[in-house]
């Protein structure tokens, strides 16, 4: 009995008290977490990425430095109509030699593929870089205070339902008829009412995000509505918003070509793959020089900024960030 | 205790919420009334659904008033406001929530979600005054300075709470709804959130209107109870009066069902079940009636001089 009492006195020798220190527990070690430095770590993690980033600087490079170079002038043969519609071999035998300008051959009325397609990607980015960040802008800014204030709603429910039933490709039309067909008048008409659709996606978003319990709690501590906006509802929508980005920029490219194809798109003098496109359809199939060059171009920087987009979307989202 | 001579802080009279219009409504709160009283912890108990919630989300002035009124400090605060007093109240009112997980902006530092009340009345000097209040109060709730700079996700939810209280006492407010800041913690970390909110009343002398169902935690906290039952309150009395002397049959059911931490008690323990078939309201109506010693007790006549047979004897 007296040996058992032993050692357990012996074991509890083995132990001693340890005081607790309450502000050490609440240390973290963790790193300190950054939004968008994980954001870009995330983007950069994936191939795709980094050779479509590559692809894209590419393309904006090539189509905003070179035209200076390569002016493009759809005219210069038209009087000369030797030079019409050359595969790429004769037109560099017409001319005398090899060059670039020639190197994709001849479109309808002698005029340098090539060149035509460099100078037509810029106006496409230019279009559709104006065209997303005019819509956006205006669209987000609409649909946060669309979505949180109930006033508004009712009064822009009304003035949605009424726009949203005209046909777009009606209202384009008809307004590019009016206006003329230049690139600003073009820019008008695509942003005119391009942005309610973005507004009201958007207010659908901010609606979900707006009675959420920190919401609440920034109301209980009398925080103004453009900061509720802009510090509890926008920094959540930040996956939204670059998601939305991907499909809208690729999109106005498509816009652009699809109405040059119909016809109602920019004016002749000003150079475009949809009026490129537009021009050649006809003779696909007998000068396929003239066609695909430009659907090639068209698709790649679509598909390119819809990867990138959709890349960097993901990125955004901060539970991927773990 | 004399409770005639406190001040009163904050009087709700005869509150209706109501949601929704028409055959749709739903009337979440019948008739409510109540005074708290300058100091003291009053807690609001009943079951899910019963609108403890809702009560304490009318006094912040979340959920409009169909009917009734709340005045804080003698002066009625519900309905529209002018701004100046808008303003006033928001201050001197404010919340601690739930779910810690939820009332913290995610995409927020603790610097910005404690600074934000202070940022919208301006109720510091310059950033150096800034840095120090939040400073004092982080270290106040028992957390660091270095937190600052952090996200939510990155504490624990006992962590999360005391931010969340660190928020509201910044604002230097005089009167704390704080709708069941307990319920989603984990149980080890419960009483440090508790002393948390009882050292700053003892501090600075705040009121609490304490939202629970856990009778036992009520038991701890508070100095009177409303116990409230589909929007009705049921009994309003002292903690200690309350547990002695539970009147109401609603009371009692709750009180039976606190876990008793022996588990042959526990065991043999009668549950009672508390159903609205125990009264008869046919022939007469019933109210919320004094009984004596500020113990109130919804009833009929009948009932009520039952009750005050068992309560004071005879």
């Amino acid at each position: 009995m007296s040996n058992l009492q032993e050692t357990v006195q012996n074991r509890e020798e083995l132990f001693q008290f340890i005081d607790t220190d309450s502000i050490t527990s609440e240390k973290i070690i963790a790193p300190r977490y950054s939004y968008w430095r994980s954001v870009f770590r995330v983007f950069f993690r994936k191939k795709t990425s980094i050779v479509m980033l590559a692809l894209l600087v590419f393309i904006l490079l090539v189509s905003f430095i070179m035209p200076s170079f390569w002016p493009y002038d759809p005219f210069e043969n038209v009087t000369n109509a030797a030079t019409y519609s050359l595969t790429p071999a004769k037109a560099m035998d017409y001319f005398g030699g090899f060059s670039f300008k020639w190197l994709l051959g001849t479109g309808a009325m002698g005029n340098s593929i090539l060149y035509g397609i460099v100078s037509g990607a810029r106006t496409s980015l230019l279009l559709a870089v104006i065209c997303a960040a005019i819509n956006m802008t205006i669209g987000i800014i609409i649909g946060a205070i669309w979505g949180y204030s109930k006033k508004f709603d009712s009064v822009m429910l009304v003035v949605y339902n009424i726009i949203a039933n005209v046909p777009y490709i009606l209202l384009i039309t008809v307004l590019v008829y009016v206006i003329g067909s230049g690139f600003w008048s073009f820019v008008f008409a695509l942003t005119v009412t391009g942005w309610l659709s973005i507004a009201y996606f958007f207010r659908t978003q901010v609606m979900i995000i707006r009675d959420r319990e920190y919401s609440l709690a920034s109301r209980c501590l009398g925080t103004p509505v453009n900061r509720v906006i802009s510090k509890n509802i926008l920094p959540f929508l930040t996956s939204v918003i670059v998601t939305l980005l991907a499909s809208e920029l690729p999109s106005y490219i498509s816009m652009e070509v699809f109405l040059s194809y119909i016809g109602v798109g920019l004016s002749a003098n000003v150079p475009s793959l949809g009026r490129m496109i537009q021009n050649a359809q006809s003779a696909f199939l007998t000068y396929p020089w003239q066609f695909w060059p430009p659907v090639a171009v068209a698709s790649a920087i679509t598909i390119i900024l819809y990867v990138l987009g959709q890349n960097l979307a993901d990125a955004s989202d901060p539970r991927t960030h773990m | 205790m004399e409770t005639t001579k406190k001040e009163v802080l904050l009087s709700i009279q005869n509150l209706d919420v109501v949601f929704g219009r028409g055959k749709k409504s739903f009337k979440a709160v019948s008739d409510v009334s109540f005074d708290i009283y300058k100091g003291e912890t009053l807690s609001l108990v009943g079951e899910s659904g019963s609108g403890k919630t809702t009560i304490g989300r009318a006094i912040m002035r979340i959920n409009p008033c169909s009917a009734g009124a709340i005045y804080y400090n003698g002066e009625k605060i519900s309905g529209k406001l002018s701004r100046k007093a808008d303003r006033e109240v928001i201050r001197k009112i404010q919340m601690i929530f739930q779910d810690p997980a939820a009332s913290l902006n995610e995409r927020a530092t603790i610097e910005y979600i404690i600074s934000e009340g202070l940022y919208n009345f301006h109720l510091y000097k310059d950033e150096r005054d800034r840095i120090a209040k939040i400073e004092k109060v982080i270290r106040d709730v028992g957390l660091l300075p270095e937190h600052l700079t952090r996200y939510p996700h990155e504490f624990s939810g006992g962590q999360r709470q005391r931010v969340g209280i660190a928020r509201s006492i910044v604002m230097e407010p005089e009167f704390i709804v704080a709708d069941e800041p307990i319920s989603a913690l984990d149980v080890s970390i419960r009483a440090q959130v508790l002393n948390l909110l009882k050292k700053f009343q003892n501090e600075r002398g705040l009121t609490y209107l304490f939202i629970a169902h856990d009778l036992s935690i009520v038991r701890f906290i508070s100095d009177r109870i409303v116990v409230i039952y589909k929007g009705r309150i049921m009994e309003i009395a002292e903690t200690e009066e309350l547990f002695s002397y539970p009147l109401h049959p609603y009371t009692k059911s709750l009180i039976s069902a606190i876990p008793i931490p022996d588990p042959i008690i526990e065991k043999s323990k009668r549950l009672f079940v508390y159903s609205t078939d125990l009264h008869d309201y046919s022939t007469e109506q019933p109210a919320l009636v004094d009984i004596g010693n500020g113990h109130m007790v919804y009833g009929s006549p009948s009932e009520i001089e039952k009750y005050k047979a068992i309560r004071f004897g005879g």
